[in-house]
Order: C-alpha cells, then structure tokens, then sequence
C-alpha cells in the first residue's frame, strides 16, 4: 500500500499554566467571593451554608452571579467580574453542573486564577471530568476543582443541607486553607 | 424587574493578522507557507477515514485526504494566505485559513466555497454568539447558516424543497466543513468539549441553506438585520428543526398565530431561566409569506404578530419554573412570560418548497445572538496578482 502524507487540521492552545495557584492559607479577615449562576438553586444553598461557616471564621463574604453573556449585558458582565475579582482574596467558583454552566463556570474560575486570587472551582461528580478538560483548555490544568455528588440540584433543600456540611472540609482542603485552632473550633 | 432586552455588544473577535512579506503570492510562493503537522496514512479513503477516527479528526463519514497538493489546488484558487488568522476559537486556538482549507478539502468542499466558510467562522467566533456555551452545552444545539444574495445559486445554496437538510448539492460538503471545523478547530466534540445530551444530526453537516429571496416580500434577511446587501451569511445557534404544519389557516392572522403558539412550549430555550433573553429564528415558506404580505405588509408587523402569540400564561408553566421566571422579571402584567423580549427578536425568513402547509422552527440556544457577515467575493490568486 502506498503511504501519502496528510496535513494535521487540528488547532489548540499550546500554553499551559500546569500550577493551582496560591493556597487560600488563613481565612480570619479574608474576602471571600463565590460565584452564583441563574440555574442551580442548590449551589445558592450550599453558598449560603459555607458562607456563614466563613464568616462564623472572621472572613467576609461576597457574591457574584453570572447572567446573560452576549450583548450589552454580556459586556457589562465581562466588566462586573472583572471589577469584583479586585475586591476579593478567594474565589469559589460554581457550579458546574451542566455543559454551558461548567464551561462559564470554569472559563470564570480560569480568570481568577491568571487574576493571580486563590481559586477553586466547584463541580458535581458528572462534570468533574469536563471540568478539568476545560480548564487545561482554558490554560490552566492545574485549576483546583472540589467536587460535589451529582445529581444535587434535584434535591430539596433539607436533602442539599448535609451535603454542604458534609463537603465542606474537603472544600477547605481543595482551597488550601490553612485554619487557626479558632477557625476550627468556629 | 423591567424586561432585560437584546441589545448587541460592540465586542469583536477581531484579530490582527500577521505581518508577513506576501511578494510571492500564496499561488507561485516557493516558501513552505503551510505550517500544519504531517502525518502519514495510507493512500486510500478508506484507510484515511479510519486513520481520521483514531486520530480525533474525523466524524466517521468518508473524508478525502488532505494531501499538500489538494491544500495548494484550494488556496491557487482563492486569493488568501494559509497563516492569516481568521478568528480566535473558544480555547484561544487559532483558526486560520490553512486549518479552514485542509477541513474544507476533507469534507469535500469546492474551493469556491472558501469566502462563505470563513464569514460563516467569523459570525460564530464573535463574542455575542457565544460559541463558548454554544460548544460545551448540553443541549443539542449547532451553528446554522442562512445565505443571501447570488452566492446561493454560484454555490448551489438549497432554498427551495428540502432546504433545511437533504438536497443532493455541494452545499453539504460546505456545511460539513464548518462542522468539522467546529469540531478540529473551535472544539465541540461530544463526551470530549461537548456534553451534549442527544446531539443532533445537525452536527453533522449542519443547516446551510439560503433565503428565497425572489419570493420573499421582504427585503432579505442580511439588509433587515445588519445592513449588509448582496452576499452575506447569518449564523444562528440552533437546537434542530421544528415542524409547525398548518392545514387549517386562512389569511394572515391565522397562519401567524399558529406559529407563533407552535413555537412556544415549556421546555423551548426561549423559557429556560438559565438567561433572561434568547432569540427565535423561523422559516415562513414561500406561499405563507405571498398570503402573509397582501394583509400584513411590513416585516416588522408580521414579527409582533407572531411575537404576541408566541407566549405562555406563567400559571401554565410549573412552579419552580414560574417561580425562577418571576425573580427574573420575566413575567409581564398580562400575566405571560414572551418567548423573546421584543418582536425584533423573531429572526424570519422566506425558504421552503411551493408545496406550502409548513414553517420551520429554529429554537436557539442560551443567549446567543445572532451575526451576519457580508462574504467577500472569491478571487483566484493568479486572477488577484495580475
């Protein structure tokens, strides 16, 4: 058989930042910000349980949601993110839990991290995989991912509850927070 | 809450193009100007779409090896540089005309063909189409192309019967270049980039068809939305086709009415509260349009018609539904939740067989935005250097 030679038509970035970025270290007197989306009421209670955990921590909270990405309103929020990202020390970034949300929320995550903040993003166990693909493709392999069990969002919130309180240590792990033996005890 | 509206953004994906010395000509240029990998098959169709496979590059259906000398056979016949970079895709990979040309060679498409594919990569890589979300989605969503202006016929663009999918026209082989375009370059690969639920033939060799202009009473669809005449090309996000037929109408009223309830449903884009907006692309066939024009006359009419019965009673949709649709202001005070925020968002167009009876409806996906780009006229490079 004769052999010919063919041209590659494939195309990707070819840089990488393989690094997770900076531990989120102590907590006491941090800005801590968590990014919301529109979807996913769960991820709004599971902010809201580690949120009070934070500050119970002598952290302060804020939050960021994202909306609508095209038009004027998308250019706006290009802008907002960027500005929060200024007013934060953390960021965690949620919730990836469908295609487009997993790739806002990781692409989001991704512009933290260059911004130089301690970041993690936030994945159900269906899109931790999608998660990491995304990241090495948004340049950044290294992103730090927590994972959630999926599905979540089709739970009451009696039943989303236990699982922020049950995450949340493995939360602080992924994010490499480093706490007083007052922050534990809190 | 007010009504969030569709209004564009003056992002761009435009990119600066490469300052190389062009004195040669990408038709007579003895340099190497064709920068991709090589990789060596065996000299068959076969063998290649099966190496195509393995190797990532392929969707399964026969390709034509992209051989150096049927890359160069393409670009003589167009007045482009295989290094000018097109667009930016969603992972900052560069698409540029030589990886559109080596996709375009495999797919099968004529070499005339290359001005419509690269205003067809320009209108999907801008911001407000939101590729990114377009290409990760579940949803079954693609990219699909409306043409105007004579381009259609040069190119064998269908806009009659069956010009939604299925017409024997190297207009497939066009559109399957874009879709592995999408797939090799702007990444959507479902299980990989995509996570796509059902996908959709779609994506396959997508939705490339023309408007019928000569019957439209309208002024066709590139001059309505974007000012461009002549040839030009709309890409729309779209989660496939969806039928409206229509035995029963008469006049005007009637027929609008029924698309416009058709294609509003509870699960359609257009009611999901992950966005506050989303846009509606339908095709009116051309015996619909002529019935359409004697009583309604101007386009914009036409679309609040349809705009004002494509809507929903929020005590129709279930609760946590409604719910999320009230925190977003969506619900009006006649109690219904529109399927677009205004009536400019109905995105219409005359296509379809004489046969009549039927509309097509084009959900769309997210918040992404429509964008038209006028397609600049294919000049041969040996034509363009004298």
């Amino acid at each position: 058989m004769t052999l010919i030679k063919v041209l590659d038509p494939t195309a990707k970035r070819m840089d990488d930042n393989a690094s997770p970025g900076p531990d989120a270290g102590a907590l006491a007197g941090k800005r801590i910000g968590f990014r919301l989306d529109q979807i996913w009421r769960c991820w709004d209670w599971i902010s809201e349980n580690w949120a009070a955990k934070f500050e119970a921590a002598g952290a302060e909270v804020s939050y960021w949601r994202s909306t609508n990405r095209s038009g004027e309103e998308g250019e706006e929020q290009a802008r907002s993110l960027e500005a929060w990202l200024k007013t934060v020390d953390i960021v965690i970034s949620g919730l990836a839990n469908c295609g487009s949300c997993t790739g806002w929320t990781i692409r989001d995550a991704v512009a933290a991290a260059n911004a130089g903040v301690p970041t993690v993003a936030v994945a159900t166990k269906n899109f931790e995989a999608f998660a990491h693909e995304l990241a090495a493709r948004g340049g950044r392999s290294g992103l730090r991912v927590h994972v959630l069990p999926y599905p979540l969002n089709e739970l009451s919130r009696e039943e989303v509850e236990p699982v922020a309180e049950a995450y949340f240590e493995g939360l602080l792990s992924v994010m490499g927070a480093s706490l007083t033996e007052k922050e534990i005890a809190a | 809450m007010t009504i969030h509206k569709i209004k564009p953004s003056t992002r761009s994906n435009r990119v600066a193009k490469p300052l190389v010395s062009r004195d040669c000509g990408p038709a007579g240029c003895e340099v190497d100007w064709l920068t991709s990998g090589r990789v060596e098959v065996e000299d068959s169709i076969e063998a290649f779409t099966e190496a195509s496979v393995e190797l990532g590059w392929g969707d399964g259906l026969p390709l034509i090896p992209p051989t150096d000398a049927r890359v160069r056979m393409f670009l003589s016949e167009n007045d482009r540089y295989p290094d000018e970079l097109i667009a930016r895709m969603p992972d900052n990979s560069e698409c540029t005309v030589e990886k559109i040309v080596i996709n375009a060679v495999m797919a099968g498409a004529p070499p005339e063909s290359l001005e419509l594919i690269i205003a067809a990569i320009e209108a999907i890589s801008e911001p407000d189409f939101e590729l990114y979300g377009v290409n990760a989605t579940t949803a079954p969503v693609f990219p699909g192309f409306i043409v105007n202006g004579p381009v259609r016929d040069a190119l064998k663009i269908p806009y009659s019967y069956g010009c939604a999918g299925g017409v024997a026209t190297r207009a497939n082989a066009i559109g399957r270049a874009i879709r592995l375009i999408m797939r090799n370059v702007a990444g959507q690969v479902a299980g990989v980039t995509s996570q796509t639920t059902f996908g959709s033939p779609g994506r396959l060799a997508s939705i490339l068809m023309g408007e019928w202009e000569e019957k439209s009473p309208w002024a066709p669809l590139a001059e309505r939305r974007a000012g461009v005449k002549g040839n030009a090309v709309t890409a729309f996000s779209t989660m496939g086709t969806m039928n409206v037929l229509d035995t029963t109408s008469t006049g005007a009223v009637a027929f609008l009415e029924m698309i416009g309830k058709s294609v509003s449903y509870a699960g359609a884009n257009c009611y999901s509260p992950s966005m506050e907006y989303s846009e509606m692309t339908i095709g009116i066939n051309p015996i619909c349009a002529e019935i359409v024009a004697r009583e309604v006359p101007n386009i914009e009419d036409v679309q609040e018609i349809i705009w004002k019965n494509a809507a929903a009673s929020a005590d129709w949709l279930q609760g946590l539904h409604r719910g999320q649709l009230e925190s977003q202001g969506r619900v009006r005070e006649d109690g219904k939740v529109y399927a677009t925020p205004e009536p400019k968002d109905m995105v219409l167009f005359v296509c379809g067989g004489l046969g009549g009876l039927h509309a097509l409806g084009l959900h769309s996906f997210g918040s992404s935005l429509s964008q038209t780009k006028a397609i600049a006229e294919a000049v041969p490079a040996a034509q363009a250097a004298e």
